[in-house]
């Protein structure tokens, strides 16, 4: 992603994290290819869907569905030929979303076993209970 | 027509949002309205736009260690319950106080942008006993001055319920209330600027993700409509950063603010004229 306003150069503060795990550089990564594979998947599906139908008109909406069911719909999606651009664009919202859940995951994992905190576990441990609920809702 | 309009309307909202220093969902939702979209339906694939946009700003400046993950995770756990009642809010809320609260949410953050931010930050000597606890100390390199710049987080008490005010409004407006939360940042936890910028940034994603949710859940985004707006957006924001590294000019920054002020004003008389 083109945002960073410095370079990400060593810092001398690094030094002291040689042999641990770097949790900010995972954390940096997993937004990062969030971001991109689901900008790219966007990008695929709307330009495919353009070079079918010469527009970008692509109205459909998802009624009465949670997160959850919204993934298994674009698993389904998968499978048939005709659904492929719309298969695209609901992969890349869906990898969105996923995008800040899977960071939040991996904190709590590193909180949990890497930092051995056991408060900061329980905080993002919450945080990870409450997004969870969020895409269940319906 | 519609579409491609959509597309190229999102790439100058993240350019205008990057160059203001606003955040791209402040400029999309009056244009959106403007042209005659729902302001709820404005709201819902605003807010998908702003998981994008934070998560690919945060990510460089977490590689840079310059963001508090600790702080950020404390935060995040009243900015996302925040977000949650915003967003039911919003559904169950009319036209008007949408426009009229959304105006004032603009002209405040307005206020809050053009105070000057880079001066006035000391280090606390005295850290209280909660944020304490709370580990909410760390310490970054500032390239520009060469130097390891150590700070102490503090007011914790007060910097978490503030943030949950700061979730509920981005939820109910579908923004990232970027600069409403680097404000709680400085003024009532006294990080340093650059912390207090990239640490909000990192909790926007989390919190835009909660809003989604339930915005997903009552069915208002339409995948159609909200990927063209992704994808301009973040085009826009992308053009705006690499221009804005070659820029330290105050004038360019308050030109675009002035854009701001005018669409401020713009939704409140809105507001006040719909029915």
């Amino acid at each position: 992603m083109g945002y960073p306003m410095q370079g990400s150069t060593n810092h001398p503060q690094k030094e002291e994290s040689v042999g641990h795990f770097d949790m900010e550089v995972l954390v940096g990564y997993i937004l990062l290819a969030g971001v991109l594979i689901s900008v790219a998947s966007l990008a695929i599906g709307l330009i495919w869907h353009w070079a079918r139908w010469g527009n970008l008109r692509f109205e459909y909406s998802i009624v009465g569905m949670n997160f959850f069911e919204f993934l298994l719909t674009i698993l389904g999606q998968m499978a048939s030929a005709v659904m492929r651009p719309r298969f695209f664009l609901n992969m890349g919202i869906g990898i969105l979303m996923l995008t800040p859940f899977v960071r939040v995951l991996a904190s709590v994992f590193y909180f949990a076993f890497v930092e051995r905190n056991w408060r900061y576990t329980l905080f993002t441990g919450f945080v990870l209970t409450v997004l969870t609920y969020s895409l269940f809702l319906r | 027509m519609f579409f491609e309009f959509l597309f190229l309307v999102s790439i100058v909202a993240g350019f205008i949002g990057v160059m203001s220093g606003m955040g791209g969902g402040v400029i999309l939702i009056p244009v959106l309205t403007f042209f005659g979209m729902e302001i709820k339906h404005a709201i819902a694939i605003s807010i998908v736009s702003v998981i994008a946009t934070s998560s690919g700003s945060a990510s460089a400046y977490v590689r840079d260690h310059i963001t508090n993950l600790k702080v950020g995770m404390f935060l995040e756990m009243f900015t996302i319950v925040g977000a949650l009642v915003g967003a039911a809010i919003t559904l169950i809320s009319g036209r008007r106080f949408l426009f009229i609260l959304f105006g004032i949410v603009l002209l405040s953050s307005w206020i809050a942008l053009f105070r000057q931010r880079s001066e006035g930050w000391h280090q606390t000597t005295h850290q209280d006993l909660f944020s304490r606890w709370l580990q909410l100390q760390g310490k970054y390199y500032d390239q520009s001055i060469r130097q390891t710049i150590e700070y102490r987080g503090i007011r914790a008490y007060l910097g978490g319920p503030s943030m949950f005010v700061a979730g509920m409004i981005a939820g109910l407006l579908g923004i990232g209330a970027g600069a409403l939360k680097v404000l709680i940042h400085d003024l009532v936890m006294g990080l340093p600027p650059k912390v207090s910028t990239t640490t909000s940034n990192l909790i926007i994603g989390v919190t835009a993700l909660a809003g989604t949710s339930v915005y997903l859940a009552a069915g208002m985004i339409d995948p159609g409509l909200a990927a063209p707006v992704i994808l301009g957006v973040v085009l826009g924001a992308t053009i705006g950063t690499h221009l804005l590294v070659r820029m330290t000019n105050q004038t360019v920054r308050r030109f675009f603010l002035m854009v701001l002020l005018i669409l401020g004003v713009e939704m409140i008389l809105r507001g006040i004229v719909s029915s």
